[in-house]
């Protein structure tokens, strides 16, 4: 709230003139009355009226100019209502917009400081975080907060100034009055606080009932297919009625509660103003009070009874708002990622060496993801990284991102112990595309742009071109200023692949890592992107993660994983002469067409199996385990 | 375009027609109708005595000096308790209606989804339709009910104080009461605005909401382009507009207020000032002018609620047209006249076991495709002149690329769609004779995202047939090889699957389905890509139930895996729209055309999956 002490002060303060115009308005009405219409009597002369009250109302007849003038120019006092009315509404806009910059201001500082947090935070934090609780802290829990800001919190002071006012004022006027005045205020704020003990756990069922309706129409969309399929209308519409009915029958317990509530604390304010009418009436009776007094009083009486009677309302919105506070506070507390290291200077311009001994890792003490990894990468080398999934490739990648820390071990990059470099200087020494990865909801222009801020639309286009995606974008009718996702075009898994590669390939870093980046582009086009890499950046260090012989065949040496360590690892042609993984993966993908249809027999797999493909064999044992299981009509 | 999230265009003119079809639906609710009537009026009355007791009782005792008040206190304390009683009739009546209103509505708008066909929902997001079922329910609901009655009791209050002030001193009556139109006009004018600026602020925060879901999704592509300063400023520039907006919304009705209240005090200033002088003249009693002064100040509220429920008629307008369009949607796909007839008539105890409701035998030999062509309604025909006939216990397996046309082959044969031109037959009969909810409750299918419902791994399966015994739902289970993962959850059959079953893995997902379907026991099997997303072993699994489904059914397979192909009786590949080869397995390998070509790539792509699935040491 910092900053803004000073708008809610000034709102304050707006308040406080906006209540004390407000008081004198009906005292206008009241010493008119009481000295320009009754009777004609003068101010002063009668001793009955020499009390203090006489004294505030006939100094604002003198102030008007006088009794007498009072009395012959009725319109004086209307125009000074009328004027103070709107000297009033001055500072009732002063405080809207004061308090309105305060409570916005706040939120908006709020919305930016949760945002810019949030992705500092470690991945680590994330892996854990649902997304849409973060969301709705950052939103809907912000509006509580501002709501709260904006009304309850001028609300009550609207609510202690009136009454520290008007207290004095009113005893002024007359002590025995305000004693009277105040007799049912008790009650009613107590029981303000009961109603809102009750019905606190009554808005969050109501809330439950109607995510239950949500729900079950979201469920039954998604799942219109199985619906029809069972043909289960019928049942469906009678699951619905329940949650329906729930959300339903819950509203209304709210409601009636509500109902008892408004009910009874609008009959205490009037059964209080009733007391004040009668007890006055029985002063004046008595000749004690004014008719200018009571009516003074009763005006009174109406500003003051109505904040009070809202307690009820302000009080469950000031817990709420709480509540919210809280909830954001869980993600501010949180601390972000590091962003200096204190020790490394960095090798400067670094040129792309990277060497990792020993690397252990793992997710939260579960089974390690790396379990001692050690690899050179010389400046300008391509290194393949090959394994089954959960081997732990995706995982070097993200160590070498400072996404994650490892847990023992090293890697330096041209030397320098990677920890001990600035996180932000790291990233940027990399350009990544990760297997299905993310486009931001921008143009396919400015998705590429993001690689390098301030490239040159001809640099843009030639990116495009390297990653083969730039006739496709012509193809849409605003090319490159074609909107990704929902409201745009939506992307093929290739296409999106296509786009990211331009994207890292813009950013000209010294090394560049594809995890299994061109998995949902055809070989072919793999191919050409390749070969297209290889003539304008062969300088570059390169890690790329794939199992197609087409793109391993193009790296320096290759890495097989296999739950977290190295089993092998070489040259490719060294790695075909090996058994293993790569051999068995070079003999699958080029075997001959006849020598699949031959062991796609079963009985042939076992008796004729050419000697040369002992690995296929193996290899393909399950595949042609499966056709025995089925009725095959091989005699057909 | 149309996921965007829709803002509802505001209305010039008043459609009262719209509000009459909303209002009919307040109908059945009679006995809430009255009181809510009773209690606007009657809270316009006291709230119009009050004033009128003051006045009263302050002559009383502005004239005589010895009053027995007992009767003044009593008749204000009769006047409360109606007051708090007509408060709380009205917020039970108008409540109950209002609640009772968006539950009928709501029930109403999910019954004709059930009925729509498919086409409905191509063009229509899911949540945009939850939106409809439960803000635009409740919106509607809330304005019908609170809004008459605000209406009611502001009109009669209006009225009342205008009848009371007229009676009491005619002249004096019309000055003040010459401050309404420019009152009604000032509210009218700035509920419009304070209407259209909160909406622009709601717009600005889905957008606000929306960046903060792309920063979540976007993490690891912003920490590795090292973005997040540009994010920061990118958003910056967003939560700066939202607070533009939002300031102006305050600043509008912190102006709008003043003015209202200077109103009201000019009113109450010609009160005082003409009101004066007449008492002066004695023409007025001095508690007349009291009455006066507070009649003044009480414009304000009833008429700030007209002009605030008529904007918001306005402005839900679109909503209302929306639930009415939805409610008055008729299903394209639906049993035709004749067929209604026929359910009627069969509609009998004695109907022989053999015949289906519709009176036609129950018992489905054959599908046929006959000379169909299909489009979908905006695009090019995805099927042309298209024939095709299965017969009972055949397995035909489509193949080819995707926008070939398979799915729509299939949701042709469910009748899911229907044909632009040709037939489709069943047992030679044209489908759309038969009866469309006992050709459906024939069918069995299973997709590639196997979809379940929130509840336990039992009711899932039960939901094939609803009837079915704990035993025969573990029996259905059994066959299908998902037995043994069941019992080894949690809490075997009982435990949860949770929110569209994602507590289990796609396997075990797809597992549960296949046992869904195979209890459901249909006559037409139907599976679209059901074996593309899960793993080896799963797929392994599931080919061993596959052939107890299979079996004497009519069955149309989607798959890409080589394993659910093969054993079909006939394959078709499918492209553009046509049959492009058709036989058997052997058949087609023999002639080397497509279905070689595709089986060759698939086959290896396989293999090559099979291998990093199980791990290099255990291969």
């Amino acid at each position: 709230m910092q900053g803004f002490r000073s708008q809610y002060a000034m709102a304050i303060a707006a308040l406080l003139v906006f209540t004390a115009i407000n008081y004198l308005i009906p005292l206008v009405g009241s010493a008119t009355i009481d000295f320009a219409l009754t009777s004609g009597v003068l101010p002063g002369v009668t001793p009955a009226k020499a009390a203090p009250e006489a004294v505030l109302s006939s100094v604002l007849v003198s102030w008007m100019g006088g009794a007498d003038l009072v009395r012959n120019h009725l319109w004086l006092p209307a125009l000074v209502m009328v004027g103070l009315t709107v000297l009033a509404g001055v500072f009732s806009y002063l405080k809207g917009r004061f308090a309105a910059q305060a409570s916005d201001g706040i939120a908006r500082r709020l919305k930016d400081r949760l945002y810019d947090h949030l992705q500092r935070l470690p991945t680590r934090y994330h892996d854990h975080a649902e997304t849409g609780d973060l969301i709705q802290r950052c939103t809907s829990d912000v509006e509580t907060l501002r709501m709260a800001l904006s009304t309850q919190v001028v609300d009550i002071s609207n609510a202690i100034l009136l009454l520290l006012t008007a207290l004095p004022l009113m005893l002024l006027l007359d002590g025995r009055m305000t004693a009277i005045s105040f007799v049912l205020v008790v009650p009613i704020v107590l029981f303000g606080y009961i109603y809102v003990g009750r019905v606190k756990h009554l808005f969050r069922e109501v809330d439950e009932a109607e995510g239950q309706v949500t729900r079950v129409v979201q469920e039954n969309l998604t799942g219109l297919r199985v619906v029809r399929a069972f043909g289960r209308q019928s049942f469906e519409i009678n699951k619905f009625a329940k949650p329906n009915q729930l959300y339903r029958d819950r509203s209304l317990r709210l409601l009636r509660l509500m109902a008892w509530y408004w009910s009874t604390s609008d009959l205490i304010v009037l059964i209080q103003q009733g007391i004040v009418l009668i007890a006055g009436a029985w002063f004046i009776s008595q000749g004690t009070l004014s008719v200018g007094t009571l009516f003074a009083f009763i005006m009174f009486l109406n500003m003051l009874l109505w904040p009070v009677r809202q307690m009820g309302r302000t009080l469950t919105d000031l817990g709420k708002a709480t509540v919210a506070l809280n909830r954001m506070g869980e993600i501010l507390s949180e601390a972000e990622e590091s962003k200096r290291e204190p020790a490394g200077v960095h090798p400067n311009p670094f040129r792309g060496g990277i060497e990792a001994r020993d690397l252990v890792f793992d997710h939260d003490g579960k089974s390690a993801a790396l379990n001692g990894i050690s690899f050179t990468v010389r400046p300008g080398e391509t290194l393949a990284i090959l394994g089954p999934s959960g081997s732990g490739k995706s995982t070097i990648m993200h160590l070498l991102l400072r996404l994650y820390d490892y847990r023992s071990g090293s890697i330096r990059l041209d030397g320098q112990e990677l920890t001990t470099l600035d996180r932000q200087w790291v990233r940027s020494q990399f350009s990544v595309v990760m297997q299905e990865p993310f486009l931001f909801s921008k143009t396919i222009g400015e998705n590429i742009r993001l690689g390098r801020e301030g490239a040159a639309k001809e640099e843009i286009q030639e990116a495009a071109r390297l990653a083969d995606i730039h006739d496709t974008i012509n193809t849409f009718t605003a090319e490159y200023g074609t909107l990704v996702g929902e409201r745009g075009v939506t992307l093929s898994g290739g296409q999106r692949q296509r786009v990211a590669l331009a994207r890292a390939l813009l950013r000209e870093t010294p090394v560049l890592l594809l995890d299994d980046a061109l998995s949902a582009v055809d070989a072919e086009t793999e191919t050409n992107i390749l070969h297209a890499l290889r003539s304008r950046h062969g300088q570059r260090t390169t890690l790329v993660i794939a199992h197609r012989l087409s793109t391993l065949a193009h790296a320096d040496r290759v890495i097989v994983l296999d739950k977290g360590r190295i089993i092998q690892e070489g040259r490719p042609e060294d790695l075909l002469k090996q058994e293993g993984l790569y051999r068995r993966l070079w003999t699958i993908q080029n075997a001959a067409q006849q020598e699949i249809l031959d062991n796609e027999r079963p009985v042939a797999a076992t008796s004729a199996a050419p000697a040369a493909s002992a690995a296929l064999a193996s290899a393909s044992a399950h595949a042609s385990a499966t056709p025995a299981s089925t009725p095959v009509p091989a005699s057909r | 375009m149309k996921n965007e999230p829709q803002e509802d265009v505001f209305s010039e003119k008043l459609d009262l027609k719209l509000w009459g079809r909303v209002f009919r639906h307040a109908l059945p609710y009679k006995k809430l109708l009255t009181p809510l009537a009773i209690a606007a009026v009657g809270i316009a009355l006291c709230d119009a005595s009050f004033a009128l007791i003051t006045r009263w009782t302050v002559d009383a005792v502005a004239q005589q000096q010895q009053v027995n008040l007992w009767p003044y206190a009593t008749v204000y304390f009769v006047a409360a308790l109606a007051l708090s009683i007509g408060v709380w009739m009205f917020i039970n009546a108008a409540g109950g209606l209002s609640n009772n209103m968006s539950h009928d509505i709501r029930q109403e708008c999910f019954k004709k989804l059930q009925e729509l066909e498919f086409a409905y929902f191509d063009h229509r997001p899911t949540g945009w339709l939850i939106s409809r079922l439960t803000s635009d329910c409740d919106k509607l609901a809330r304005i019908i009910a609170w809004g008459t009655l605000d209406v009611l009791w502001a009109v009669c209050l209006v009225f009342m104080i205008a009848v009371v002030m007229v009676v009491l001193q005619p002249l004096l009556g019309l000055l003040v009461l010459s401050v309404v139109p420019p009152l009604v006009w000032v509210s009218a004018v700035f509920q419009k605005k304070l209407l259209l600026s909160s909406r622009e602020t709601r717009k600005y925060n889905s957008m606000i909401t929306a960046s903060y879901a792309e920063e979540l999704q976007g993490l690891r592509t912003t920490k590795s382009l090292v973005r997040e300063n540009e994010n920061q400023r990118e958003f910056e520039v967003l939560s700066t507009h939202m607070y533009g907006v939002s300031i102006q919304n305050a600043l509008q009705s912190a102006v709008y207020i003043p003015i209202v209240l200077t109103l009201g005090s000019v009113a109450a200033g010609i009160a005082l000032w003409r009101g004066g002088a007449d008492v002066m003249s004695g023409t007025l009693s001095l508690g007349t002018l009291v009455a006066f002064i507070f009649y003044a100040g009480q414009f304000f509220n009833p008429i700030n609620q007209i002009a605030q429920t008529l904007v918001q008629m306005q402005g839900a307008q679109a909503a209302g047209e929306r639930v009415l369009s939805l409610l008055a949607t008729m299903p394209e796909i639906r049993d035709h006249e004749e067929v209604c007839a026929r359910l009627h008539l069969w509609d009998r105890a004695d109907r022989p076991a053999e015949l289906a409701p519709d009176g036609y035998e129950r018992e489905i030999r054959s599908v046929a495709f006959d000379h169909v062509d299909f489009s979908y309604q905006t695009g090019e025909p995805v099927l042309k002149d298209f024939n095709l006939k299965v017969e009972a216990g055949q397995t035909i397996a489509l193949v080819g690329a995707s926008g070939g046309g398979k799915s729509t082959i299939v949701n042709l044969a469910a009748r899911f769609y229907e044909p632009t031109g040709g037939r489709i037959l069943v047992n030679g009969r044209d489908l759309r004779d038969r009866s469309l909810e006992w050709y459906h409750s024939n069918l069995g299918i299973v997709l590639q995202g196997p979809h379940l419902f929130s509840g336990s791994v039992r009711e899932n399966i039960r939901y094939g047939r609803l009837d079915a015994t704990d035993a025969e739902v573990e029996a259905a289970a059994r066959s299908v090889n998902a037995d043994s993962f069941i019992r080894a959850l949690e809490k075997g059959y009982d435990t949860d699957v949770g929110e569209g079953g994602n507590r289990l893995s796609t396997g075990q997902k797809q597992l549960v389905s296949f046992a869904r379907a195979l209890l459901a026991d249909p006559r037409i099997f139907i599976m679209d890509e059901a074996t593309s997303s899960i793993d080896t072993e799963t797929e392994q699994l599931i080919q061993q139930g596959l052939k107890a489904i299979f079996h004497g059914r009519i069955s149309f397979v989607i798959a890409h895996r080589l394993s659910t192909i093969r054993g079909a009786d006939r394959i078709l590949v499918i492209e553009k729209g046509r049959i492009l080869e058709s036989g058997t397995h052997d058949e087609l390998m023999v002639a080397r055309g497509h279905y070689h070509a595709l089986y060759t790539q698939q086959f290896r792509n396989e293999q090559v999956e099979h291998m990093l699935d199980v791990g290099v040491l255990s291969a």
